[in-house]
C-alpha cells in the first residue's frame, strides 16, 4: 500500500537504518521530515518521512507492540533526534541508542507507560502521578551556573523550558523541556469529523493557520483524488503568500524589540496592518480566515477587491528598500545580530533544519520550488538563500522573501483564471494515507492523514516547523554569550503552540 | 531687610527656580520625550490627558502614588525605601546649582558668571554619581535576581562612563579657564569652540543616563522591570521622577557647559524670565537630540557598552582634551576668545 502521491516503502527489522544510510550517501541533502507513530492492532508502525534534494517519500518500519524496539537513527543523522523522542513518548516505540528519560511532550505528571496516541488506551482511567519538584537556578560542578529561562519568562511570550548552563558569560550546555502548551490535538483529531477537524487543525497555530488548513485538506484531497478548481488553487495561494507576509513581517518587527531596537518593531507592526486587513477582506476574518475546505475554498474574491490588494502591494513595496537598508546596514543592528547564532551548512543539514534557518545556512530548500503545490509550479519566483548563516543572515533571508511574496501576489492577481472556487467532496473518505507537505512561513510543515473510511480519521499526524528547527538553537547556542541567545532565538522565528500542538 | 532675603531664598528654592519648577520641568522633559519617541516611531504618544498629553506624567505619577505599595519580604528594608527617595533628593539638589534663570538657585549673585563658586561643576558631578550609586542599592536592595543584575549593569556602566563624561566637561572649563558652572555659561557657547567635545559629550551622557543604545540595564527582553521589578505605589513613582530629573540635570549640563546655558537676549528687564525662556528652549533641543538618538539604534549588548567604552569612548575623551588644551594655549586664549 502506497502513500498516495508519494513513494513509500517497508523496511523492517532494521532495515530502515539502512535505507536511510544509503541514501544520506547519495544525497547530502536528505533529511528527516518527521516521523509518524501509528498504532496498527497487534504492531506499532514507525513511519519515517523523508526528502531528498526533488523527491519525497516514506520508509515504513513496523514493530510489534509487546516488544517495540527498533534502531535510532541519531548516529547517523541528529536531526532525528527530537523525532525520535515525540514517537517514544506518545506511542511507546522505544529507539536503541536514544532512549526517553522522563517525558518529552507530555507533562511531568503524566504516568509512565501509557502512551495516549495508542488506540487501546483508556484516557479516562489514567491516573496522575505526583508533580516533581521544580528545577531552580544552581551551581552546576565547577564554574559553571545552571540558568533556567522559563517556562514563565520575559523573553518567552509562550511557555517553554530551556535549561541553559554557563560558564561565566558563555553557554556550554543548553537542555530544552517542551510541552507546556501540549494541547492533544492529534489526539483529539480522531474523534472529529474531517470537517470539524479542517477548524481544529487551524488551532495548532495562530499565525500560520492557513498553512495547517491547507496542508490538512491537502492530505484529505489527495486520498479522495479530487481535482481541485484552478480558481480555488489561486485563492489558496493568495491566502498562503498573505499568511507569509504577516508572518515575516511580524518576525522582522518582533526581532527588533528583543534587541532593544523599539523604532523597527512599531514601523514593521505598522505596515503589517494593511495586510492583516487584506485577509480579513479575502476571507472575513483578520486571524483565523477558515478560507480552505477539502474541495477548494469557502470564498471567492470580488473584482473590486483586486484593486485594493494592489494598492496595498504597492504601499508595501515602495516601504521596503527602506526596511532593507536597516536590516542590511544599519551598525547596531549589525552588532547585535551578525556572527550571533552562526549554523554551518554541514549542521544545518544534519540537523534537518528547515525553512528560512535552513536558507540562511546555504542550503536551498524550499517546498514550493522542490515539490510544487497548488498553483506554486507556474509562478516565478526567487527562492532566497544566504551563505552567511547568522542571525542576521536569517533576517534577510526574511527580508527577501516579504518581496518574493509581493511578486507572487502579483502574479496570481494578474493570472487568475475564472471558475468555480470548489467542487462538492464526500464527508466519508476511503480507507488510504496520504503526506501533504508545504512550505509555511517557518519551513516546511507535514501532514499525515490515515483513513478508514468513515468521516473520522484514522490519525493525523502534525509536523510543525518550530519543532524541527528548534535543535538547530541547541547547537548554536553553545560557546556564545548568554546575551545573544534572544536574538539567537527570536531568529527562529519560534512557535510554540506548532511545537506541542 | 535680612527677613526679606529670607523669603526670596526659601521661594527661590521651594518654588521658582527651585523645587516646584524642576518638578514640572522634568515632568514637561518627559513629555516631550514620549511624544518625540511617539511621532518617530509613527505613533501618537499620549493625547488624553491636557493639551496634547503633556498632562499625562504627572497622571502617571499621581496614580502610581495613590497604588498600594509592596515590600517584598526579603528585601533590605531601610536602603529599599530610602534609596529612591535618596536619589531624588541629591538630583533635585544637584538641579540647584544650575543657573537656570540666570542664576543658581542658591545664590544671590546678580550676573550669570557670578552664580556660583568656583569648582560646582565637580560637586554637581559628583551628586549624579552618587545618586547613580544609589539607584544602584535600590536594586540591589529588592531580592530580585532581575533588580540585582540590572544593578549590577548599572554599576559596571556609570563607572566606566563616568570617566569620560568628567574628562569630557573639563573642555569647557578648560576653554573658561574656570571650574564655576556660571562663568562657564556666561562665556560663548562652546559648541563653537569644541563641537568634537559636544558630540562626546552627548554620546557619554546617552550612555550615564542609560539611554539607548545604552540601555542594557532597562532591557525589557532579559530584565523583565530591571532594577524597578519589585518597586510599586509610591517608591516607583518617585524612581521614575528621580529618572526624569536626572535626564533633564544631563541635558541641563549639556545646556550649561556647551550652549551658554540660560544666555541670550534679554528685553524689557525682565532677565529672570528670558533667561529661563533660553534655557527651557536650549533644553528641549537637547532632549530632542537625546530622543532621537534613543530611537534610531538597537540597544548594544552589556560587553559592547562597556567595551564602547574603554576602547572609543576614553581615548577619544582624551585626544579632545589635549586638543583643547593645545587650542586654548596657543589659539583661543591668546586671540581673546572664549575668555
Amino acid at each position: 500500500m502506497g502513500v498516495n502521491g508519494d513513494a513509500s516503502f517497508v523496511a523492517n527489522n532494521g532495515l530502515h537504518h539502512e535505507v536511510f544510510k544509503v541514501l544520506l550517501d547519495a544525497d547530502e541533502k536528505t533529511g528527516i521530515t518527521a516521523i509518524t507513530g501509528l498504532d496498527l492492532g497487534a504492531n506499532i508502525g514507525v513511519y519515517y518521512h523523508v526528502r531528498t534534494s526533488k523527491s519525497f517519500f516514506t520508509i515504513k518500519a513496523e514493530v510489534p507492540k509487546e516488544n517495540p524496539r527498533l534502531k535510532t537513527l541519531i548516529d547517523i543523522h541528529p536531526g532525528a533526534l527530537f523525532h525520535e523522542l515525540e514517537v517514544a513518548d506518545l506511542m511507546g516505540a522505544v529507539f536503541e541508542g536514544n532512549e526517553l528519560k522522563g517525558h518529552f511532550v507530555l507533562s511531568e505528571n503524566w504516568p509512565e507507560g501509557v502512551y495516549p496516541l495508542r488506540k487501546d488506551v483508556d484516557l479516562s482511567q489514567v491516573k496522575f502521578v505526583s508533580t516533581p519538584e521544580h528545577e531552580t537556578n544552581k551551581s552546576a560542578e565547577g564554574r559553571e551556573v545552571k540558568i533556567i529561562i522559563g517556562p514563565q519568562h520575559p523573553a518567552l511570550l509562550e511557555p517553554e523550558k530551556f535549561s541553559v548552563t554557563v560558564d561565566g558569560e558563555t553557554v556550554t550546555k543548553v537542555e530544552p523541556r517542551i510541552g507546556y502548551v501540549h494541547r492533544g490535538i492529534e489526539k483529539s483529531t480522531e474523534s472529529h469529523t474531517y470537517l470539524q477537524n479542517t477548524y481544529l487543525v487551524e488551532r495548532v497555530c495562530g499565525i500560520c493557520n492557513p498553512c495547517h488548513a491547507y496542508s490538512f485538506v491537502g492530505t484529505v484531497e489527495k486520498i479522495l483524488k479530487l481535482d481541485i478548481p484552478e480558481r480555488a488553487q489561486y485563492l489558496r495561494v493568495i491566502a498562503l503568500e498573505l499568511n507569509r507576509l504577516h508572518s515575516h513581517l511580524l518576525v522582522l518587527g518582533h526581532a527588533g524589540l528583543e534587541i532593544g531596537y523599539e523604532t523597527v518593531f512599531q514601523y514593521f507592526w505598522r505596515d503589517r496592518e494593511p495586510i492583516m486587513d487584506l485577509i480579513e477582506l479575502t476571507s472575513g476574518n483578520r486571524v483565523y480566515g477558515s478560507l480552505m475546505t477539502v474541495g477548494g475554498v469557502r470564498r471567492d474574491i470580488s473584482q473590486d477587491h483586486i484593486p485594493k490588494i494592489k494598492s496595498v502591494i504597492e504601499s508595501l513595496r515602495g516601504k521596503l528598500p527602506f526596511y532593507r537598508k536597516i536590516y542590511n546596514d544599519e551598525p547596531t543592528l549589525r552588532l547585535r545580530m551578525k556572527d550571533v547564532g552562526t549554523l554551518s551548512r554541514e549542521d544545518a543539514l544534519r540537523l534537518s533544519v528547515i525553512g528560512p534557518i535552513a536558507r540562511a545556512s546555504g542550503v536551498d530548500i524550499d517546498v514550493r520550488k522542490d515539490r510544487p503545490y497548488a498553483v506554486y509550479g507556474e509562478i516565478p519566483f526567487k527562492e532566497i538563500v544566504y551563505t552567511d548563516g547568522d542571525t542576521w543572515a536569517r533576517m534577510n533571508v526574511r527580508m527577501d522573501e516579504v518581496e518574493e511574496s509581493l511578486n507572487i501576489l502579483d502574479y496570481v492577481l494578474d493570472h487568475m483564471p475564472t471558475g468555480p472556487i470548489r467542487i462538492e467532496a464526500p464527508r466519508s473518505v476511503p480507507p488510504g494515507e496520504a503526506v501533504c507537505t508545504i512550505e509555511a512561513p517557518r519551513g516546511e510543515l507535514l501532514y499525515y492523514v490515515r483513513s478508514n473510511g468513515t468521516d473520522i480519521p484514522e490519525r493525523v499526524k502534525i509536523r510543525t516547523p518550530t519543532f524541527a528547527n528548534i535543535p538547530s538553537f541547541l547547537k548554536t547556542a553553545i560557546g556564545e554569550s548568554i546575551a545573544d541567545v534572544p536574538s539567537n532565538f527570536v531568529s527562529l522565528d519560534p512557535c510554540f503552540s506548532c511545537t506541542d500542538r | 531687610m535680612i527677613a526679606m532675603i529670607d523669603l526670596l531664598l526659601i521661594f527661590r528654592i521651594l518654588v521658582f527656580p527651585g523645587f516646584t519648577f524642576i518638578l514640572f520641568l522634568a515632568l514637561f522633559c518627559e513629555w516631550i520625550d514620549r511624544k518625540l519617541e511617539a511621532r518617530i516611531q509613527n505613533r501618537v504618544g499620549p493625547i488624553v490627558a491636557g493639551p496634547g498629553g503633556i498632562l499625562q506624567p504627572l497622571a502617571d505619577f499621581i496614580k502610581l502614588l495613590t497604588k498600594e505599595d509592596i515590600e517584598p519580604r526579603d528585601t533590605k528594608k531601610l536602603v529599599f525605601r530610602f534609596a529612591p527617595l535618596a536619589a531624588f533628593t541629591i538630583m533635585i539638589f544637584a538641579m540647584c546649582f544650575l543657573p537656570i534663570d540666570g542664576a543658581s538657585v542658591l545664590s544671590s549673585g546678580t550676573s550669570i558668571a557670578e552664580s556660583g563658586f568656583n569648582g560646582d561643576l565637580i560637586i554637581i558631578l559628583a551628586f549624579a554619581t552618587i545618586a547613580n550609586f544609589l539607584l544602584f542599592l535600590a536594586g540591589w536592595a529588592s531580592a530580585n535576581p532581575y533588580g540585582t543584575i540590572s544593578s549590577a549593569r548599572v554599576l559596571t556602566q556609570f563607572l566606566g562612563y563616568d570617566i569620560p563624561l568628567y574628562i569630557i566637561a573639563l573642555t569647557p572649563a578648560f576653554i573658561a579657564g574656570s571650574l564655576s558652572i556660571g562663568v562657564i555659561a556666561a562665556g560663548v557657547p562652546y559648541i563653537l569652540l569644541a563641537p568634537w567635545a559636544f558630540v562626546l559629550f552627548i554620546i557619554t551622557m546617552q550612555a550615564e543616563l542609560e539611554k539607548g543604545p545604552f540601555d542594557v540595564p532597562h532591557s525589557e527582553s532579559e530584565l523583565v522591570g530591571g532594577l524597578e521589578t519589585e518597586y510599586t505605589g509610591a517608591k516607583l513613582a518617585f524612581l521614575h521622577l528621580t529618572r526624569d530629573v536626572q535626564v533633564v540635570f544631563g541635558s541641563a549640563l549639556v545646556v550649561t557647559l556647551f550652549l551658554g546655558g540660560p544666555s541670550g537676549p534679554v528685553f524689557f528687564g525682565l532677565d529672570w524670565l528670558f533667561h529661563t525662556i533660553w534655557f527651557v528652549l536650549k533644553l528641549i533641543v537637547v532632549v530632542a537630540i537625546s530622543a532621537y538618538i534613543t530611537n534610531v539604534f538597537a540597544r548594544l549588548r552589556i560587553d559592547q557598552v562597556l567595551t564602547g567604552n574603554w576602547k572609543i569612548l576614553l581615548p577619544a575623551a582624551l585626544l579632545s582634551l589635549m586638543l583643547t588644551i593645545t587650542l586654548v594655549t596657543w589659539v583661543y586664549h591668546p586671540f581673546g576668545i572664549g575668555v
